[in-house]
């Protein structure tokens, strides 16, 4: 039971460069973060199967989830 | 035979059509040329409508210079040279999408299908497709 | 000129007297356009020691050489004026369709000089151009003004309007357009009410020259394509700006309760994915925009629609003012709107009010009988129409937070999160060091869209005062701004990521001159040391003191939430300054220096 995970611009670093990766179901998003060594606070939204949730969210198998980082700049 | 579509429930009213459409059919900046229409319905119920050619060919059936020819894509497209700005074609289309003001150009004008529109339009508003069969 | 409407128009509402001039070249070429015009003809124009709300104060408005044509949201408009909030510059940013209008017209700048004998408003349809009765208008909401106006003259006509807010002078009124955008910031609606000017109606059918018709096409095509192919384009429109507030809340940047924490416990029904399932219907874009942030509401418990909550009122009027549903906040957001007032001023305003009512420092007598806690919808809804009309309570939060606390005293001014008059809109600096320092030295006052640096903030390390994170907001300072003077939207490359590069073809392609990033730069370092050189000839004693932030910064650690305990020093509050002073080539009082000004042109400008 696994999930694809996108990293989008700066979070590319913390997979060592690779742009995905795949993770165990199972855990939350938040608990996935840690395993993958990505600190929660550069992560600005996740956006699973093409719908934001939050970082609670209870990753399912086949889940393709794309992590955004937070870019320069959100406006009013 | 090809035309424009629209989905209008996905049109947020930024007219980057209009003026991508002005620049294809006049070489100009000027959205008020455009052969496509938004109409915003605000503040309720706050939502735009699309109006675009459905090449139903209505205009080249009552042009009296036969201006209204097909281009390339077989699409209709008024040939400027040639309209004498008698305005027939105006009150014949379904979609009120031929244009005649006199104020902004000594020719009617309509969509020729050039797709310059879906090149600008980030919402995935528009495109071109096969003209369906209607019952 | 291409890339220029070409005229500079001048209203004078004290004679009548319409005048046109051609928009001087050099202008042009040293200014640009938009918050550039705005900032200039405020320095040149406006008499040192004008009453903001007199006949000698001016609203300019400007559009700018990429605004109504085929550039991604090519639809922003400059505001600049001698703000009556704070006593110094205002410059506010309106999105949506006007600028457009202004080109079409053959416009650049619309220059409103003087008071009007009569109620009017302005009507532009090209060369016609009129000041009309606006007398059946004054009274008016925003929306019905708007909508009467564009039944009587045509869809055509772009409207900006005020509410009676800007009628009745509340300190920071705003001006409203195309029923749900705002100049918002720093009082521009007040003077427009000063003034006696209700609303301007524009149309214009003329095309706008560009120098290279091919290249210019090309160039705009490479914007758009680069937009779409943005992997962010669809979770930013998605959200738009609420894409933040989940974000902010972790971090502790959502305002809480009056800025005394950056974490809200009542936050996840405020969070944009619950937002968008629970009120949104449309999409919403500005001119040439294929990024649409705007997200137009329907609130089923009010039976009203709202443009909104932007992330901005979502944190001002939501979680400052302890407000958890996001339905209660775009309902508010609604009566701000239609009344004319900003609602990040209204917010940080009400919120001191809440903070001193729960101190006791106000008792129901001080309030109108109103309960006054925070999370108190109902008194919330209450208190804005009474704001916008000046009555009660009202009177006294109409004059803006930093006034009220000096009228109030009681020990209220420790409360007024304000820097410069300005109310600091929603970002909690407790522990974010660049966006503290971009909220200290911002040109308006505590405003966050100059110097947007909360993330860098959080990749770099939030408590870091260094050379490098001061550079980085002078740079933030000169980027984003230069796209108000652009008159074009700057989110393309901040949320879509797209190449900045990909701006200069497309600017030398429409005007015909050639101008780098670098040079670009260079041009917003100077508009943004003329507007540092208006405060210093406006405001007596100007210098160091102007940029410090509200105490609460430094010395009021948030309880509870992601920054519980953490502050910032004024040592390093201090230390943020010095450096960012010597980057900027300014004195230890933060006043540029002789030279600096001559580097940048302005010695003769600002000897006047």
């Amino acid at each position: 039971m696994t999930a694809r995970i996108h990293a989008l611009g700066i979070l590319k670093a913390y997979l060592g460069g690779k742009s995905e990766t795949v993770v165990d179901a199972g855990n939350t998003v938040r608990e996935t973060l840690r395993a993958l060594n990505i600190p929660s606070e550069v992560v600005a939204l996740v956006v699973v199967n093409e719908v934001p949730q939050s970082k609670e969210y209870c990753v399912q198998d086949g889940d393709v989830i794309k992590l955004l980082a937070v870019v320069g700049g959100g406006d009013e | 035979m090809l035309r424009l579509y629209a989905e209008s429930s996905k049109c947020s009213g930024c007219r980057a059509c209009l003026v991508a459409c002005s620049l294809n059919l006049f070489k100009e900046n000027n959205p008020k040329k455009a052969a496509l229409v938004i109409h915003a319905e605000f503040p309720t119920p706050g939502v735009f409508k699309v109006s675009v050619c459905t090449q139903c060919g209505e205009c080249a059936a009552v042009c009296p210079t036969g201006a209204i020819k097909k281009n390339a894509k077989g699409a209709y497209y008024v040939d400027y040279a040639e309209c004498n700005l008698c305005e027939a074609c105006v009150p014949v289309c379904p979609e009120n999408v031929m244009f005649v003001r006199t104020g902004l150009a000594d020719t009617a004008w309509k969509c020729d299908l050039c797709g310059d529109c879906i090149a600008v339009c980030g919402t995935d508003v528009l495109s071109i497709g096969e003209i369906q069969a209607t019952a | 000129m291409n890339g220029y409407g070409g005229q500079i128009l001048r209203v004078n509402l004290s004679t009548g007297k319409i005048s046109k001039e051609p928009t001087p070249p050099e202008l042009a070429r040293d200014f640009l356009g938009g918050r550039g015009f705005g900032a200039y003809f405020l320095y040149r124009e406006v008499p040192k020691g004008a009453d903001p709300l007199g006949p000698e104060n001016k609203l300019i408005i400007s559009s700018g050489p990429l605004s109504g044509l085929m550039i991604p949201g090519a639809g922003k408009c400059d505001f600049a004026c001698k703000s009556p909030l704070t006593g110094g510059y205002a410059g506010a940013s309106l999105g949506g369709m006007f600028t457009a209008e202004i080109k079409y017209a053959g416009l650049d700048s619309i220059i409103l000089e003087g008071i009007s004998p009569k109620l009017v408003y302005l009507f532009i349809d090209d060369d016609k151009i009129e000041l009309r009765d606006a007398a059946s208008l004054w009274g008016k909401g925003t929306f019905a003004v708007e909508k009467e106006l564009k039944e009587q003259l045509g869809e055509e006509f772009q409207i900006a309007c005020i509410g009676p807010g800007g009628e009745n002078g509340v300190a920071y009124a705003h001006i409203n357009h195309d029923y749900g955008r705002q100049a918002g910031r720093g009082g521009v609606g007040t003077v427009m009410g000063a003034k006696k000017l209700k609303a301007i109606a524009i149309r214009g059918t003329k095309p706008i020259p560009v120098a290279d018709l091919n290249a210019y096409r090309q160039a705009g095509m490479a914007l758009y394509d680069a937009c779409k192919k943005s992997e962010l384009l669809k979770p930013w429109i998605n959200l738009g700006t609420t894409m933040v507030t989940s974000w902010c809340d972790e971090v502790g940047a959502l305002p809480t309760r009056n800025f005394s924490a950056g974490s809200f416990e009542g936050g996840k029904t405020l969070y944009g994915p619950y937002m968008r399932q629970k009120i949104v219907i449309t999409d919403k874009g500005c001119f040439g925009c294929p990024s649409p942030c705007g997200k137009y509401s329907r609130m089923k418990r009010y039976g009203t629609n709202v443009e909104g909550p932007e992330y901005e009122t979502i944190g001002m009027i939501g979680s400052n003012l302890g407000i958890p549903e996001i339905e209660d906040v775009a309902q508010i957001n609604l009566l701000c709107d239609d009344w004319g007032i900003d609602t990040i001023s209204a917010g940080g305003t009400i919120a001191w009010a809440m903070e001193c009512y729960e101190r006791g420092i106000f008792t129901k007598q001080d309030t109108d009988g109103l309960d006054l806690r925070f999370g108190n919808v109902e008194a919330v809804l209450e208190l804005v129409p009474r704001i916008a009309r000046r009555e009660g309570v009202g009177a006294l939060l109409a004059q803006g937070v930093r006034r009220a606390a000096k009228q109030v005293g009681r020990g209220s001014e420790k409360f007024a999160i304000e820097v410069k008059g300005m109310e600091q809109s929603a970002y909690a600096t407790h522990s974010a060091t660049a966006m503290l320092l971009a909220y200290m030295t911002a040109d308006v006052g505590a405003h966050h869209n100059r110097a947007w640096a909360i993330t860098y903030d959080l990749q770099v390390g939030r408590e870091l005062v260094n050379a490098d994170k001061v550079a980085r907001v002078i740079w933030l300072q000169h980027i984003r701004p230069m796209f108000d003077t652009l008159g074009a939207c700057r989110l393309q490359w901040v949320e879509l990521n797209i190449d900045l590069e990909l701006y200069p073809p497309a600017l030398e392609a429409i005007t015909g001159i050639k101008r780098t990033w670098k040079d670009l730069e260079l041009i917003s370092e100077r508009i943004w040391n003329l507007t540092r050189m208006y405060w210093v000839r406006e405001q007596p004693g100007f210098g160091r003191a102007w940029d410090m932030p509200p105490p609460r910064f430094y010395t009021d650690p948030p309880k509870t939430g992601a920054t519980a305990g953490k502050i910032t020093s004024l040592d390093d509050v201090n230390k943020l300054l010095d450096l960012y002073y010597e980057q900027r080539g300014w004195d230890s009082n933060g006043l540029p220096k002789p030279e600096t000004l001559e580097r940048l042109g302005l010695t003769q400008l600002v000897a006047q």
